[in-house]
């Protein structure tokens, strides 16, 4: 079994939330040494050979992203995403619970490599134990001397502000989470400009996910070959892979990329018993589902963009063939119709409008014709909107009335005689 | 209505409780930037008064530097912010994916029966607020739901009983939102005209196809069954139904009324 201990080291083991015990451990130590020992082009430039690629969601390279920063002397922010809330995905809600001075650590050393004095991490509001939990580490973290003014004897200064969010999925993307930052509407913002260069308060801003963060102190300490050897070349490195659906034990797994489906099947305890798994959604609710003839294709950015679909976040969900796909679709549509910012019409309109039809479908008024118009309408809604929220609906719902056409046909002909599983 | 008439309570000592913290939170960032605290207050108001009172909104307004509008307006966004009283108790069961593939459907159907009440309802006592969150990033604990923002897993409807007896009897371990103002049967606040207004979500509708003013969508399908013409030769935005007679049979036996909001 491939699975790995690197940022999961220790949870479950030990109280990670206890700065004394993350610092026994080794923790902080790499941002003594980062401070004290190297310039910021140094960490950046570790970050870059690594190969390190964004966890959120986008997967792209964190090193470059940071190369986009102009010179321009003006004061630059670094903000940590915590706003997790794409469907399937439950790591970073691990990693700020138990282990937050490792996220403390990584926002930090990122902080350094940028060059800015001031970082953010905005927390989902959802997460009110993450928040409280996090808001003590980084008490206690100042405390210690590892945040605030005059760091480790040097005239460097960061500061760490926690802000929580209210309940906006669309806050996890960059620009909406910067509006909220600043007091606004979660409302994407239009690009370019992006954040790279006009961002938080119009400066120069970073905005990186909490796993992506919280890689850095490892990146320090092992060395970036250490990491860029892992996995596939364009792809390297360990991944948190949060697994969940029909499967005996769903949970966080870290392993390399390009560890095949099939294991992350079995780590997570394999389908449940007398089932067979027919499907496979493997980045969150935003991506396009694979099937059974794809469950040996290795978990990576790139192998899963060649087969129509994403790694994402890193959210994988089986489908057992119990599965009653019409309300697995419903599911979703309805998040991201309830999601929508509003400002994009096709977003807004086309995401309701999907959602009353499942809705019909699913309660016996579906036409034959409702289901070529679920296809249709999702695929008229693509490419077409201010941020990829409304793009995210056509993947998973084209892909399941492709593949299991018959189970929507056959609720629009007889709803009370509609299969409810797969193999029905 | 007198539900969430807000100006019986002494709305000072409610200030008293927050400013010290809000004063907090505006110096957490950079000078000139006091709105990023928006949020931040709102909620340390929310925490105090159960919900975000007219106003808490304005003395936000006030502390952060922008008109009154624009805070009602932000709040208005984000679903966590009940801009009028809830309950004590706010339920809120995941309805998305891997949670609705592993029983939350039947999971929220107990709820429903048990309260009495659906999505985004206060009960008449004034003790429970339920409504269908979207996916609380717990899917390895499926079905989860939260109560009070604190994390429940592994829902069962046995589970879900002994819960909301231990609410009723004030053992829950989770504890109570305070209520400045008792709750009334909602929490939505929204007038009928910013509804209906030009760009509000829900002005299309596949149960209203023909738009405002054609409830059933009646005429609309009369004239998809006159037209002579072939589909292909149809404005493109009728093109997509293409089965008359289904169209015809749905409208004879649906009353017309529909949507989801």
């Amino acid at each position: 079994m491939p699975v790995v201990k690197v940022l999961t080291e220790g949870i479950g083991e030990v109280d990670l939330r206890d700065i004394a015990v993350y610092q026994k451990r080794g923790g902080y130590e790499q941002w003594k040494r980062a401070v004290t020992e190297m310039k910021p082009a140094d960490v950046a430039d570790i970050t870059m050979k690594s190969g390190l690629r964004g966890r959120g969601g986008a997967g792209f390279p964190t090193g470059r992203k940071w190369s986009f920063l102009p010179n321009n002397g003006r004061p630059r922010y670094m903000v940590c995403n915590c706003d997790e809330a794409e469907p399937g995905t439950f790591k970073d809600h691990m990693l700020l619970e138990e282990t937050p001075h490792l996220v403390l650590e990584g926002i930090l050393l990122g902080t350094y490599a940028i060059g800015s004095k001031h970082a953010f991490i905005y927390i989902r509001g959802e997460f009110e134990h993450g928040y409280r939990i996090f808001s003590a580490a980084l008490a206690q973290a100042r405390e210690a001397g590892f945040v605030g003014q005059g760091l480790f004897g040097t005239d460097l200064g960061i500061e760490v502000t926690v802000h929580r969010g209210a309940g906006a999925y669309i806050c996890g993307e960059e620009t909406a989470l910067l509006n909220s930052l600043e007091g606004r509407r979660g409302e994407p913002r239009l690009k370019p400009p992006f954040p790279a260069v006009k961002g938080l308060y119009g400066e120069p801003t970073v905005v990186n996910n909490v796993e992506t963060l919280a890689t850095l102190p490892f990146l320090l300490k092992n060395g970036p070959e250490w990491f860029a050897k892992v996995g596939p070349e364009k792809s390297p490195g360990y991944k948190i892979v949060s697994v969940s659906g029909h499967v005996k034990k769903p949970g966080n797994f870290e392993v390399p990329l390009g560890t095949p489906l099939r294991e992350l099947l079995e780590l997570a305890g394999g389908p449940r018993d007398g089932r067979k798994i027919v499907a496979v959604q493997p980045g969150g609710g935003s991506s396009a589902c694979l099937f059974e003839e794809h469950l040996d294709l290795p978990y990576d950015f790139d192998t899963m963009a060649a087969n129509g679909t994403m790694l994402g976040s890193g959210a994988v969900v089986f489908f057992d063939d119990s599965t009653n796909f019409v309300e697995a679709a419903l599911a979703l549509v309805r998040f991201y119709a309830h999601e929508s910012c509003g400002q994009c019409t096709p977003c807004r309109e086309g995401g309701h409008w999907l959602e009353v039809t499942l809705e019909r479908i699913m309660h016996g008024g579906g036409l034959d014709s409702d289901i070529d118009m679920l296809v249709a309408v999702s695929h008229q809604l693509t490419g077409i909107n201010l941020c990829p929220l409304g793009d995210s609906i056509e993947p998973f719902l084209a892909s399941v009335v492709k593949r299991f056409e018959a189970q929507f046909r056959a609720y629009v002909r007889k709803p009370e005689a509609a299969p409810a599983a797969v193999s029905a | 209505m007198s539900a969430t008439d807000s100006t019986q309570r002494d709305f000072s000592a409610i200030v008293a409780k927050v400013e010290p913290e809000a004063r907090k939170l505006l110096a957490g960032y950079p000078p000139g930037n006091e709105r990023s605290a928006l949020l931040p207050i709102l909620h340390a108001f929310q925490n105090v008064e159960g919900w975000v009172s007219p106003e808490a909104m304005a003395r936000t307004a006030e502390w952060v530097g922008v008109p009154v509008s624009v805070v009602e307006s932000t709040a208005s966004f984000y679903t966590l912010f009940h801009r009028a009283p809830v309950g004590r108790y706010m339920l809120t069961p995941c309805r998305n994916l891997s949670c609705i593939i592993n029983g939350a459907g039947s999971i929220m159907a107990h709820f429903r029966e048990k309260l009495g009440i659906g999505h985004n309802q206060t009960t008449e006592d004034g003790l429970f607020s339920y409504e269908e969150a979207e996916c609380l990033a717990a899917c390895d604990r499926a079905p989860c739901m939260q109560v009070n923002l604190q994390f429940f897993y592994d829902l069962t409807t046995e589970k879900v009983d002994t819960m909301l007896q231990a609410m009723r009897d004030g053992t829950f371990e989770v504890a109570p939102l305070p209520q400045s103002v008792a709750p009334g049967p909602d929490w939505h606040v929204a007038s009928a005209t910013a509804l209906r207004s030009a760009g509000a979500q829900g002005v299309s509708d596949p149960n209203d196809p023909g738009g405002m003013g054609d409830k059933s969508g009646l005429s609309m399908i009369e004239r998809l069954i006159k037209d002579p013409r072939p589909i292909e030769a149809r404005p493109t935005h009728e093109r997509l139904v293409t089965d008359g007679a289904a169209v015809a049979s749905y409208a004879e036996n649906s009353n017309g009324t529909g949507g989801s909001h």
